[in-house]
Formats: C-alpha cells, structure tokens, sequence
C-alpha cells in the first residue's frame, strides 16, 4: 500500500504543527485593541489578550501606562447585551481621577476601587476579582511579588476571561514571569520608551510610540 | 377641596373626584376613605384591590388593651393567616380575613367560620365576628354583635339597616352631628339624600358607605408578619478555635437559609453573637451587598468574616439572628444563577467577599460632581448599584464642555513645585504643551480657587497637570497623565 502523500496543505492543517503567524491572526479568545496602530501590530490579534495577564513595568508613575489600557477598558465594559461589565482597579498609586475616567468614556457605576492593606490581601483580591468572571479587567499595582503569586493570577484571568494587567517597578524587569506579555515603559530621550520584553505568539523589540 | 365645600353641587364633585380616586384603587388617594379608622400597623404591606367576589370576615376584639393593641393584632394576624394568607390589621382592634378561596379548603363556610370562631375562644379572647361581602359590612356587623354569615351583597343594605350608627366607629362628633339629626341607625342614614350627607358628614362618610354596600371598592393592605430569624447554639464544651466555629455555625446558616425560602424572602444583614463566660459577648455584623437567601452565599460570607476573627475568650453559645427580611426579587432567585455558568460569582458577591475581608471601605466606587473645582469634582461612593442592567446615559459631568482633557491620576493635595522642576520650567525642559485652562470658583465657600491649569510635557516624556496659582504665582503639580 503506497504511503499517503501529505502536501503542505494536510501538514499545515494538521492541529499538531503549531503556526506563529496563525496564532497572531486568529486568537482564540477576543482581544482588546490598545488605540495605538503600531502596538497593535506587534500583539498577536491586534490588542491585549484577554483571559491572561498583561505586566507594565514603569520607570516611574505618569509615563501614559493607563492611556495604553484606556480604550481597551472603555471596550471591554461594553458588552453586546448592554450590560456593562465591572473594571476593578486595585491599590492604584494614587486617586483614579473619575472626570478624566468620564472623559474616555469609561462607565463609572461599573468601576470598583480596592484599597487592600497589604501586598497579599492586594494579590488575594486581584485573584478573587479574576477568577470570579465578574470583571472585564482587573488592573493591579504592586510594589513586589513572587513567581508563584503572579502564577496564581494568571490561572485565575484565565478562568475568569477578562483581561488582567499588573503594574510592577521596573526592577523586576529581571525576574521572570508568566505574563503573557511584559511590556517595559522607561523615560526615554525625548519620549516615553516602550519595549515589548515578552509576547506570547508575538516579537519582542522596541516599539516607537508618540508619533504625535 | 375645602373651599369647594361650602355650595351642594361642589360637593358633589367633591365627592365624585374621591370615588374616582378609591376605584382607581391608588394606594395614596385610597387612604382618606380608610385613614379614619384603619392605620397601618406594618410598613411592609401589599396592596390587594378586593375584588366582588370576595368574602370578608371581620372579628373585633372589644376587650383588647389599648396600649397593646397593636402588638397584639400583630400576634393574632399571624395565628389567622393558618386561615387565609390574606390578614388586614383594622386597628384598634379589628382584623379583616378574606376568606373566600379558604371555604373550599375548610368544606363549608359554616365549618369555616367555625373554625376561626373557635381559635378565639380556644384563646379566651372576647371576639365578635361577622362574615359579609364587604370589609366594612362585616367590620360593621361585628361591632354590632351580630353573629352573621351574609354571601350575597343585595342582602347587604337589609342587613345593615337595623345597625346602631355607633357600629361604624366613626369620630364621635360626627356620630353626635348625626344623634342630633335624629338618626341612630344605619337605615335611616341610607334614606337621607347623598349630597346632603356628604356636605355635613364630610365625604368620607358617604364613601365608607358606599364601600359597605358594595358600590364601591376599598383597597385593604395584607398584614406581612415582620418577623427575623433568630436561632442559638449552645456547645457542650467551649469552642477557642475559629475553626471549630466554623464548623459550627454551618447548621445555623442553614436553618436560616431554609426559614428564609419557607417566606420567599432574603435578608442583608446577619449578626452572629458569640457568648463567652466572662467577657461580654462578641458581635460579628454581616452586610450582604445584596438580598439575598441562599445558603452558599451567606455560609460564604460568614466564613470569611470568621477567619479574621480573634477570639477574645473561649465560646459556651452562638446566636445566629437576621435583620429584617426583604422580599426576594425575580432576578436574585437562585433559579437563574444555574444558568449563567456553574457555581460562577455575581457582581454583589464579589463585593461581598472583598469587603468581607478588606473592610467596608476598602471597595468603593467613584463618580464625577459636576464642580469646577478639580478637587471638589468627584467623590468616593461607598453605596454601589450592583444590579441595573441599564448603562447610564452620558453623564452630566461628561456633557459639560471640558476644554481640556484631566489627567488620570490627581493627587490628593496639590503639591508645590520644586526648585528643581521651576528651572526646567524655565529652561523650556518642561514644555507648556496645552493651557492655560482658568478655573476660578468656589470663593463662596471659603475654598476659592484661582489658577491658571496646563499640561505640562517633561523632555522624557512623562506629562503632569500643573496649575499657577493667579494670586501667589507660584507653581503647583495636581496631577499625573498616566
């Protein structure tokens, strides 16, 4: 009996042999775009996958970190039954501002505000707030964590479907982490500097952002 | 309607417009026909628009204490509701039970009657009952003594025509307005001409009639029994770890949870009290988001707040009591959360559960003021809407034309420039980018503000929201664009 002759086209629609370009075309879960072409050109889909964790590691605070999940926020309330659905911001560094919340066209009445005490009760609440499949996206910032937490978050975005971005100082940059995508945001010569540090299904590299 | 009152014809109209009202059978305009005589002992009462064919049996209590009256209607509202679910508390001493679906249940409304007669007696109250077609047919009869069961409303008018006009209870002025009429019974009353009647009596008068002889429809409200949960536990031997109670306490939230869909109803608190042999007993307070009586929600919420408990002394007892109990509404009947995914959490217990944990005011939301004061233009709000499916539409705050856009951060106390940042100002390292925004406001509450507002962009590109003050000059940082 003659072997059967594969083609490219059998292998390539084998579901064994896995395709970087596909897995940047065709996400299996929705993803949210980031309102800036060119960033979305280097995430797979197109924008900030959901049901897994995003980590921003700043230089500092006021480098446009939040103008880069803005729209994505504002998106993902919006659900096609018209029921918006929760934002949870956990121990932001400062009071989010709720005019210029408004002024994006975020829904206030589904934005909750946690102040935990500690580190741990911060990443307790985040992982409660993922997992319960409540919230579109949960942001959380953090002074420091470890490895086995942030892996606790992710299974839990991932359980819940939304979107979870985790702030962290950019001293971290060195660890590792299960984020599927880790992007760094240092002050730069005369710009804010983005570097893309991980992306799953995707490349890695600088990302020229203010073209403005 | 008062000034009206003084020509016939107005108090026709008067009187028509009142009839009108009670058919209508709005709860707030039906009340000037009962208010005289009925007062709502419970604030949670339904409204049910009695219908023709309904039967009303009335028992007057004309013993009962007047200082208690009202506690005890309350009790034997609760013991009549074995008869029908639907009690009317006549105060002062009155009740009111339709018993027209009951007569099947009880097989005769001889036996009916009987029946309830006898749960009077078996208590030893004085009782004077009456069944008739309509609520203040039978009140009236009672009152009178008359031991009657009428089922057809054309026999009404016989029956009350030999009543004294005493048997109404109405204000004693206006009985006495009516002995010096020379009218002592209700027949009497019934032959004078109406618009006579309405102009001295008042038109309530004449409206009370006509609800006695079925012309017209009295909207009662059904006595809700207000009652609370409320169960102890006591140990054999004394519990000190947290874990034990637990364990402990799940029995409890359990009855309660059952106690709670026996009466279709959920609660938003709870309170657990834990008795110690020496110190004074310790209290955990339980605020549910929402309404609720499921078993899982509330044994989960308990949980929580137990974990973070320290015991002060060893436990001999535990109480489990809940706060008022709320009517369950279609949407949080756990029916449907079957639906929505498996054991999946909803918005209020999320909320629950952080709060249960971090404290109350650990989770708030925010919202905008429409204010000019960028300070003053939002506050925390610790009262969420977790239901609501409807998006708010464009806020006000969003349809003000804000010039330019605020920042996402802003600090909690505008902080001064530092020498440092002035220079760069200077230099041009840290650029004016948009501005200067005047906000001046607020002068009339001693917190005036005058500044001049920019956005201002450093050379590696962070961007702040700083303002001039107009009066000192100097330079202040409001704000972050993150």
């Amino acid at each position: 009996m003659p072997r059967e002759v594969s083609t490219l086209a059998d292998i390539l629609a084998d579901a064994r042999v896995w395709k970087l370009k596909d897995a940047s075309a065709a996400p299996s879960r929705p993803v949210w775009s980031t309102g800036r072409p060119v960033l979305d050109a280097c995430l797979p889909g197109g924008g900030w996958p959901t049901a897994s964790l995003v980590e921003v590691l700043l230089e500092t605070t006021g480098l446009g970190e939040i103008q880069l999940f803005l729209p994505a926020l504002a998106a993902c309330q919006c659900k096609t039954d018209g029921e918006a659905r929760w934002l949870v911001w956990i121990a932001p560094p400062h009071e989010p501002y709720a005019p210029a919340l408004v002024q994006q066209g975020i829904e206030l009445g589904r934005l909750l505000v946690v102040r935990p005490a500690s580190a741990t009760e911060a990443l307790w609440a985040a992982e409660q707030a993922l997992s319960s499949g409540v919230c579109a996206a949960v942001l959380l910032w953090l002074k420091g964590t470890d490895d086995r937490w942030l892996r606790r978050l992710k299974l839990a975005a991932e359980e819940g479907g939304g979107l979870g971005v985790l702030f962290r100082p950019e001293r971290h940059r060195f660890e590792s982490s299960p984020a599927s995508v880790r992007l760094l945001l240092t002050r730069g010569e005369h710009e804010t500097q983005l570097e893309l540090l991980k992306v799953q299904g995707g490349r890695p590299g600088h990302v020229a952002l203010d073209v403005s | 309607m008062k000034s009206l009152r003084h020509s016939p014809a107005a108090a026709r109209f008067a009187t028509a417009d009142l009839f009108a009202d009670a058919v209508a059978a709005q709860p707030a305009t039906a009340q000037p026909a009962t208010a005289t005589r009925s007062t709502s002992v419970s604030p949670e009462r339904h409204l049910v628009r009695p219908r023709s064919a309904r039967l009303w049996y009335a028992v007057v209590f004309p013993e009962l204490c007047e200082s208690r009256a009202a506690c005890m209607l309350q009790r034997l509202g609760v013991s009549a509701q074995r008869f029908t679910s639907w009690v009317s508390i006549e105060m002062p001493n009155a009740l009111l039970l339709e018993i027209k679906g009951s007569v099947k249940l009880f097989g005769s409304l001889d036996a009916l009657h009987a029946d309830i007669d006898a749960a009077w007696n078996r208590l030893e109250l004085c009782a004077r009952t009456a069944t008739a077609p309509t609520t203040l047919g039978a009140l009236w009869l009672a009152r009178a003594g008359k031991h009657v069961q009428l089922q057809e409303s054309g026999a009404l008018a016989g029956a009350l025509a030999d009543l004294p006009i005493a048997c109404t209870a109405w204000h004693p002025d206006r009985l006495q307005t009516l002995r010096s009429m020379g009218v002592t019974r209700i027949g009497e009353l019934l032959r004078l001409p109406r618009a006579g009647l309405a102009r001295r009596l008042g038109p309530a008068a004449v409206v009370d009639l006509d609800i006695a002889l079925a012309k017209q429809a009295a909207p009662r409200r059904a006595f809700v029994p207000r009652e609370r949960f409320r169960e102890r536990c006591d140990f054999e031997t004394e519990i000190d770890t947290v874990v034990y109670l637990q364990k402990a306490v799940h029995p409890l939230v359990e009855r309660c949870a059952l106690f709670l869909r026996q009466r279709q109803a959920g609660v938003q608190a709870l309170e657990l009290r834990l008795r110690h042999r020496v110190l004074a007993e310790t209290r955990v307070r339980l605020g549910l988001a929402s309404i609720t009586g499921e078993r899982r929600r509330l044994a989960d919420v308990l949980d929580e707040k137990l974990q973070r408990l320290e015991l002060p002394a060893p436990v001999r007892s535990m109480e489990l009591r809940s706060g008022a109990l709320q009517p369950l509404s279609a949407s949080s009947l756990d029916v449907f959360a079957g639906l929505r995914g498996g054991d999946r959490d909803t918005a209020p217990q999320l909320v629950e559960r952080l709060r249960a944990r971090l404290g109350e005011h650990a989770v708030y939301g925010v919202m905008t003021i429409a204010e000019h004061r960028p300070e003053a233009a939002w506050q925390r709000v610790h009262e969420l809407r977790l239901t609501g499916t409807q998006r708010a539409a464009p806020h006000a705050a969003a349809a003000h034309a804000q010039p330019l856009p605020r920042p996402v951060w802003l600090l909690a106390e505008p902080e001064m420039l530092r020498a440092a940042d002035l220079q760069r100002l200077q230099e041009g390292a840290l650029i004016l980018e948009e501005g200067p925004e005047r906000i001046e406001s607020g002068w009339w509450d001693g917190r005036g503000v005058a500044r001049d507002y920019y956005i201002a962009r450093q050379v590696h590109g962070a961007r702040w929201w700083i303002f001039q003050e107009r009066h000192t000059q100097d330079w202040y940082l409001h704000g972050f664009f993150a």
